[in-house]
Formats: C-alpha cells, sequence, structure tokens
C-alpha cells in the first residue's frame, strides 16, 4: 500500500536546544521519569476496548449501555443512532461514547444540541459523571470550542448559525432526533450541513414510523446507506410493513441503529407495582356532582365534562372554571347556584385518602401529579396542614427554579406536587412513589409522568397509584381506557406514531368529543370502549413489528 | 513502568514539589500546598494577584486526596485514574516536564569523563477506524553515534542528578542534537514501515465503500456542495494517518 502520511514532532529539538543554551531550569529526574510514567498510563495501547469505563469507576454501567458504546465505536465507527426505549440510559450511552473518544484524543470540539429544557440537565450529567467539561451555550461563546450544549432552535438562528456551520466538529450529538425525519423542515437541512467527523441521533422513538423517515434519518449519519431518495421510493415506497418483509433492509438498519428494549436487558429487574385506588365521593360531594352533571349543558368554553374532571380532582379546580364563566355570563343564575353549593363542600375526599396513603407509606419520598393547578395549591396546603412538607413543580417554572425544587424535594420534603407540564425533563429516581391523583386522558402523558421515576437508575420497584373516585367520569377513563389497554403497566414507546398514525393526535379532544356528542352516559361509554378497541388492536400489531428492527 | 501505586505516585509528585504530606494514612493523604502549587492546582488566580499586589504573604490551601475508595465518602477529592484532580497532575507533570538535563551520580576521587545522550520519549498515534498508541524510549551517544531502545528502563537502574558530580567533566558532543535527532526520526520512520498494515489497509477499504456509496446517494442530484462537504468528513474520518509527539526528552550525560 502507499505510505501513510506522517505528522513529526520537530518543535521539540529546537525547544531543546533553546533550553539548554539559555540555562533555563530543566526537569528533575524524579518528575521527568514521572511524567513519562504518567503518559504510559494514559495511552491507548490497543484498537479495540473502551477505556471509558475505568476512568468512572463511580458509575455502574448497565451491560447493554457498555456494549452500545462498544458497538458504536468499533463496528459503526462513531455514528450510529441511538434508539433505546425511554428509560434505559441513552444519554449514558451516548456520554461513554463521547468520553471515550475524549480520553484517546479523538474528539476536541463537540456540537450537542438537546430540547431547551433540557440543556442543563445534560450539561450536569455530562459534567458529574463523565467529567466531561461542556458547557451551556451563552452569549459571546465560541461556538468551535470545548464540548458546547445548546438547543436547536438557538444553533439555528443568525448570527449562531453561520460561526456553527464553519465550524468543524470531532463530534456531534443531537437529542430527540425523531423531530428531524422530515426531510424538508428548517432543522434537518441545518443538521444535515454541520461538518461533523463522529455524529450521534438520539431517539425512542424512530423505528415505527415510515420507512421514507428512517431513510431521512440515515441519510445524515451515512449518505447512501439506504441507496438514493429516487430508488428507495420505488422499491420500498412509504409502505412501513417492507421492512418486516425485507430482511436485507433490516440488516442494513441494524448496521447504524442500536436499540434495546427493556425485554432484552436486564433494566427489568425493577418492576411497576400498578395499584388502582378506588374512592367513593361522600354524599355531599356525590350529590354535587350529580346536580352539576344533570345542570350543566355544555358551554361555548366549557365543555360539561370539564367541570365533572375538575370535580373530581378539586373543589378549587372547578370553582375557578365555574367562576369564570359565572363572569362571562352575569345572567346564567344556575351558576351562581352552583358557586355558593361548591362553598359548602368539605374537604376534598381525595385529600383525605392523598395523606392517609403518604402516612402509611411512612417516611419515603411521593410524587404527586394532578392536571390542575388549582388542585396543586389546594393540595399543598392540605398536605401541610397534615404536617406534611412538600414542594411545588410546574412545567412553568425557569430550568433553574425547577433545579432548586428537586433539590429541596430530594433533602427536605416527603412529597413533589407536579402539574402536567412538570412531566418533562426532570430525574427523580431517588423516589418511588408516585400517585396519579388525577389521570391524563392523553396516555402519553402518563408515561412521562411514571418515567420520570421509572427509568435507568431506580433501584427500587416503583409504586404508581392511580386515584379514580367510582361512579364517575374517572372511572371511565380507569377501566375503558388505562385498564383495558394494559397501559399502565407496559411501556408503549411508539404510542405517539400510533395515535397519529389513527389520525387521533389529540385523544383528549376526542374523548371530550365523545361525551359532548353523546346523549346518554351509556352512548359515550359505548363509544369510549370502541375507541380503546382500536388503540388496542394497533398497539399489538405495533408491538410484534417492534422486534423486526434496530441491533439488540 | 505505567503507574500502578497512584498513592506512592501522587506522593511522590507533590514531595517532588517541595509540598509536605501532613497526613496520609489508609489512602486518605492530607498534603500543604506551596504558594506555586496552589497556583497550578486550585485555580484561584486572582486571589494571588490580589495577595501580590497587596504584598502580604498568601495562605496556599491544603489539599486532602483519597485514593483508597473505601474511603471516598470521606472529606476530600476522590482520585482515581480518569478523575479530574489526577488529570490535572497529569497534565501539569507533562506541560512541565519536557526538558532535561542530567548526569550520572558517581562517587570519584580521580578525574572521570561523561558522555552525552540525546534521550526522547516518543509517543506514536495510529489513526484509522480507531486509534492506537505506543511508545519508544530512544537514547543516542553523540560522540559515537550507538542508539539504544528502551532508554527509560536502562535509566532506571542509573542513579542520576541534575548537577554534575565532583571530579567528573563532560565530552563534547560529535553529534549536533539536531542531527541527532534526525537520526532518531530515521530510526522511527525505519520501525513504522516495519509494523503491520492491516489497521490502514481495512480503513482504506471501508474509507472506498463509503465513497461509493456516497456517489451513489448524489447520483442524479445537483448537491455538489454537500456531496463535497461528506467526501470531506469521510476522508477525515478514516484516512489513515500516524502522529508522532516527543513526550519528553533531553541530554544525559553518563560514564558510557
Amino acid at each position: 500500500m502507499d505510505s501513510i502520511h506522517v505528522t513529526k514532532d520537530s518543535a521539540f529539538i529546537d525547544k531543546l536546544e533553546t533550553k539548554l543554551n539559555k540555562n533555563d531550569p530543566l526537569s528533575t529526574w524524579k518528575l521527568f521519569s514521572m511524567a513519562y510514567e504518567a503518559e504510559l498510563t494514559r495511552i491507548s495501547p490497543s484498537f479495540t476496548g473502551l477505556r471509558a469505563p475505568e476512568h468512572l469507576p463511580h458509575v455502574t454501567f448497565l451491560d447493554h449501555q457498555v456494549k452500545a458504546a462498544e458497538q458504536v465505536v468499533e463496528e459503526m465507527n462513531g455514528r450510529a443512532i441511538l434508539a433505546d426505549e425511554v428509560g434505559l440510559g441513552k444519554t449514558i450511552e451516548a456520554g461513554l461514547i463521547l468520553k471515550e473518544y475524549m480520553i484517546k484524543g479523538m474528539v476536541k470540539n463537540a456540537l450537542i444540541l438537546v430540547p431547551a429544557s433540557l440543556v442543563s440537565q445534560w450539561v450536569q450529567e455530562l459534567n458529574e459523571k463523565f467529567y466531561i467539561p461542556a458547557v451551556a451555550h451563552r452569549k459571546n461563546y465560541n461556538w468551535d470550542q470545548n464540548i458546547i450544549i445548546s438547543s436547536i432552535d438557538t444553533a439555528k438562528r443568525s448570527p449562531h448559525r453561520e460561526k456553527i456551520l464553519e465550524t468543524d466538529y470531532d463530534f456531534i450529538l443531537i437529542d430527540e432526533a425523531h423531530k428531524l425525519k422530515n426531510h424538508k423542515t428548517k432543522n434537518y437541512e441545518f443538521v444535515r450541513a454541520l461538518k461533523k467527523k463522529y455524529c450521534l441521533l438520539l431517539t425512542a422513538t424512530p423505528v415505527q414510523n415510515r420507512l421514507i423517515e428512517i431513510f431521512n434519518l440515515i441519510s445524515i449519519l451515512k449518505p447512501g446507506h439506504l441507496g438514493n431518495y429516487k430508488s428507495f421510493l420505488e422499491r420500498y415506497g412509504k409502505d412501513r410493513n417492507k421492512v418486516k418483509e425485507d430482511q436485507y433492509l433490516k440488516q442494513l438498519i441494524q448496521k447504524v441503529m442500536i436499540r434495546n428494549t427493556r425485554i432484552n436487558t436486564d433494566l427489568q429487574e425493577t418492576k411497576r407495582n400498578i395499584q388502582s385506588i378506588w374512592i367513593d365521593f361522600t354524599k355531599e360531594e356525590r350529590d354535587f356532582y350529580e346536580y352539576l352533571d344533570s345542570s350543566m349543558s355544555s358551554h361555548a368554553t366549557f365543555s360539561k365534562i370539564t367541570f365533572l374532571r375538575e370535580i373530581c380532582s378539586s373543589r378549587e379546580a372547578c370553582y375557578l372554571s365555574l367562576k369564570k364563566i359565572g363572569e362571562e355570563n352575569t345572567k346564567e343564575s344556575h351558576i351562581e347556584t352552583l358557586i355558593s353549593k361548591i362553598e359548602h363542600l368539605p374537604h376534598h375526599v381525595k385529600a383525605q385518602k392523598a395523606v392517609e396513603l403518604i402516612q402509611k407509606i411512612g417516611d419515603e419520598k411521593v410524587i404527586i401529579f394532578t392536571e390542575y393547578r388549582a388542585t396543586q395549591h389546594y393540595l399543598q396546603w392540605y398536605l401541610q396542614q397534615h404536617g406534611i412538607t412538600s414542594v411545588p413543580f410546574r412545567g412553568g417554572f425557569k430550568r433553574g427554579k425547577k433545579d432548586w425544587m428537586r433539590q429541596l424535594f430530594k433533602d427536605h420534603a416527603q412529597v413533589l406536587i407536579a402539574t402536567e407540564a412538570g412531566g418533562e425533563g426532570i430525574n427523580l429516581q431517588f423516589c418511588h412513589h408516585l400517585i396519579n391523583y388525577d389521570l391524563p386522558w392523553n396516555p402519553m402523558r402518563l408515561e412521562q409522568r411514571i418515567g420520570r421515576i421509572h427509568r435507568y437508575g431506580q433501584n427500587q420497584d416503583v409504586m404508581i397509584y392511580n386515584f379514580a373516585i367510582r361512579n364517575t367520569i374517572e372511572e371511565h377513563i380507569m377501566t375503558l381506557l388505562y385498564e383495558k389497554i394494559n397501559l399502565f403497566e407496559q411501556v408503549i414507546g411508539n404510542l405517539d406514531a400510533i395515535l397519529s398514525e389513527l389520525n387521533l393526535t389529540n385523544l383528549e379532544k376526542e374523548i371530550t368529543k365523545i361525551y359532548d356528542d353523546s346523549t346518554s352516559t351509556g352512548e359515550a361509554k359505548i363509544k369510549l370502549d370502541n375507541l380503546s378497541s382500536i388503540l388496542k388492536h394497533t398497539i399489538e400489531h405495533a408491538n410484534s413489528e417492534e422486534q423486526q428492527y434496530g441491533h439488540n | 513502568m505505567a503507574i500502578t501505586n497512584l498513592n506512592q505516585f501522587v506522593q511522590d509528585y507533590f514531595i517532588a514539589h517541595d509540598c509536605p504530606i501532613l497526613e496520609n494514612t489508609d489512602g486518605v493523604m492530607t498534603i500543604q500546598l506551596t504558594e506555586e502549587m496552589d497556583l497550578a492546582l486550585m485555580n484561584r488566580p486572582f486571589y494571588w494577584h490580589y495577595i501580590n499586589k497587596m504584598g502580604v504573604t498568601g495562605r496556599p490551601f491544603q489539599l486532602t486526596l483519597i485514593t483508597n475508595p473505601e474511603k471516598r465518602e470521606e472529606k476530600g477529592d476522590w482520585i482515581h485514574f480518569g478523575s479530574p484532580r489526577l488529570q490535572q497532575i497529569i497534565n501539569h507533570l507533562e506541560e512541565k516536564e519536557r526538558y532535561t538535563k542530567l548526569f550520572q551520580t558517581i562517587d570519584t576521587k580521580i578525574n572521570t569523563p561523561l558522555y552525552p545522550w540525546l534521550v526522547t520519549n516518543i509517543k506514536i498515534s495510529y489513526h484509522g477506524k480507531q486509534k492506537k498508541d505506543e511508545v519508544l524510549s530512544i537514547g543516542l551517544q553523540l560522540v559515537n553515534g550507538k542508539m539504544r531502545l528502551n532508554m527509560m528502563e536502562y535509566l532506571e537502574t542509573i542513579p542520576l542528578q541534575s548537577s554534575i558530580a565532583d571530579y567528573c567533566f563532560t565530552i563534547s558532543p560529535m553529534i549536533r542534537l539536531k542531527s541527532g535527532f534526525l537520526r532518531m526520526e530515521s530510526l522511527v520512520l525505519n520501525y513504522l514501515d516495519d509494523q503491520p498494515k492491516e489497521w490502514a489497509e481495512e480503513s482504506l477499504i471501508t474509507l472506498k465503500e463509503e465513497l461509493t456509496t456516497l456517489h451513489h446517494f448524489y447520483e442524479g442530484m445537483e448537491e455538489l456542495e454537500q456531496m463535497e462537504k461528506e467526501i470531506d468528513e469521510i476522508n477525515e474520518r478514516y484516512e489513515p494517518n500516524i502522529t508522532i509527539h516527543v513526550i519528553n526528552g533531553g541530554i544525559f550525560y553518563l560514564i558510557e
């Protein structure tokens, strides 16, 4: 073979000569030989094998994580899609890979693009777990130095965009890469234009999408790996079922993608224990619920169903909504009646149940999720009355406040009360009790809630308590939607894709519509049951297909 | 010769920098830093700047380093091969200890000549799909041109000091430093020629495969610029190459 290019070190000898001539201070034998000894320790004597784990003895890595990192470095040559199911530690795998390249001196600068809400979490994780000196991008930072973490929205805007596009990156990482599946978007074009050596795309849900979307992701890493656009479309069209039939295509995908599932990893050890907690309204509450149900008609801005859901959560939540339409329509006197009735209701039966349960759990940490801020406020007050410390958590909190609340919860409070939007972007593995104070109507959000605690790093079985009030709308949702599809037990990583395939992207709206359009509760229940059956069927079908993809 | 006893290594390092070891039991070591080492390790240049401006005496920190993993919960920095503190120490060592001039220690009453040796410790890195490093330690006698490998191991067996011993004198080199270094370089290049090349061949095969794939992808498309970018990336990633880096080196005066 032709000669291999060799870069020499010619500066050394000149420098040595200068030092000797100038009588500069020189090394003692002890320190000189120690420097040599240190470098012998630092070198990588072999082309194969990971060095990162021995550098990180404070972290326990799972087998599938180390294996994934090894595969990416040794077989995929540093360009891969990491598509593990939620909670199996894709971040860990990515950190291991980046660390490995940095130890070997193969990566000096890197750009890590993640959702804005996750930037500080990534910084923390890389700093603390991996000793990687990653920093969040700030104004006036150079884009071409060190390990920079930013959101893609910032990065693609001028003047950052121009600076980034002229930088040669040793390593690029894109989190939530399934958002890049459409090759016509600005984000896709931007990522494709980045100059990169090694590249990781992280996503929990790539495979169930249309084949052409996999094609687009792979084209960022290895253009042509699945053929060109035209030939690919001709051969596979837009039908994802083709993958099943095509062993060759499957193998090609496996060459650039790693997908671990709970089933094939040892993470399964921590289980989910699901407990449905059925609660009966007190007589006053029941009377009010029924009065509400019979007296309200659906309103222009509020569906009747909204009020019914709210009263199942707290008086306060319902009160606020009633108040609001009361102000809009001053004439409606029965709103006034409702408001005065609600003011006389006793403490909510659910709140009492929550206190009872928390006291039974004892000293351990508990997370309560509710859909309503009014409920959140009320609960915080109510718990305090019973000597239970709690901190609130909302998605709208600034990042710093989120981190602070997390820390308060970890160190000082027993309970964290979170509203829906708080579901994303915070890891609470140190806690393993979760109360679903009310159930979201979108199962994706339930998965996000549970995912906060049932993820990599959790070393206890996770206890999930689902509150539902008997003979109310909550019972329908619990039995007809959740229990029927078995949504509590299984992780349905691709649920969003399934919903979008069924044109059900807004399940909540769909359910509301069912109730609004139905003339009786019985009718609504049948319709809801039908909806669940379709979902159930599609999920089962997709699950059997799931195993077709990816390297595992 | 790689580091095996971390505790010993760190202790030697601080003693060599005149830092008193206040305590070292059971893998927990407390060191009193000097001003120089505080500046080098503790990352507080403003403090020292201020102290110097005011013309007062500063107070260097004490540092507690834990090498015993079982004690890692105690107060102090747990250090291991990957810890930032150890990496900082190693960086500090490699940056500062690159050049030396040393003399063999001899207890003698008669005039003794010492011969000059050029010694370099060279790291060779092979970059293909993956990367591998190798270290050569070479000595060249600058009078008769004799070359010796594993030089550091040989030097370990000889007592050395920073100034010339009594009754000793140095022989002037016949070979200039620069040409001595060139001789070493060609030795390394010859050595590289004799090494197995599979790693490079495999890398080239992958390189060609990926280029073919890439060309196929862009067939009939008019995205020349994007394609060129990706060709560059493939070359950058797979083109086999070797870098030579001198870890450290210097002049050694030895009795033969």
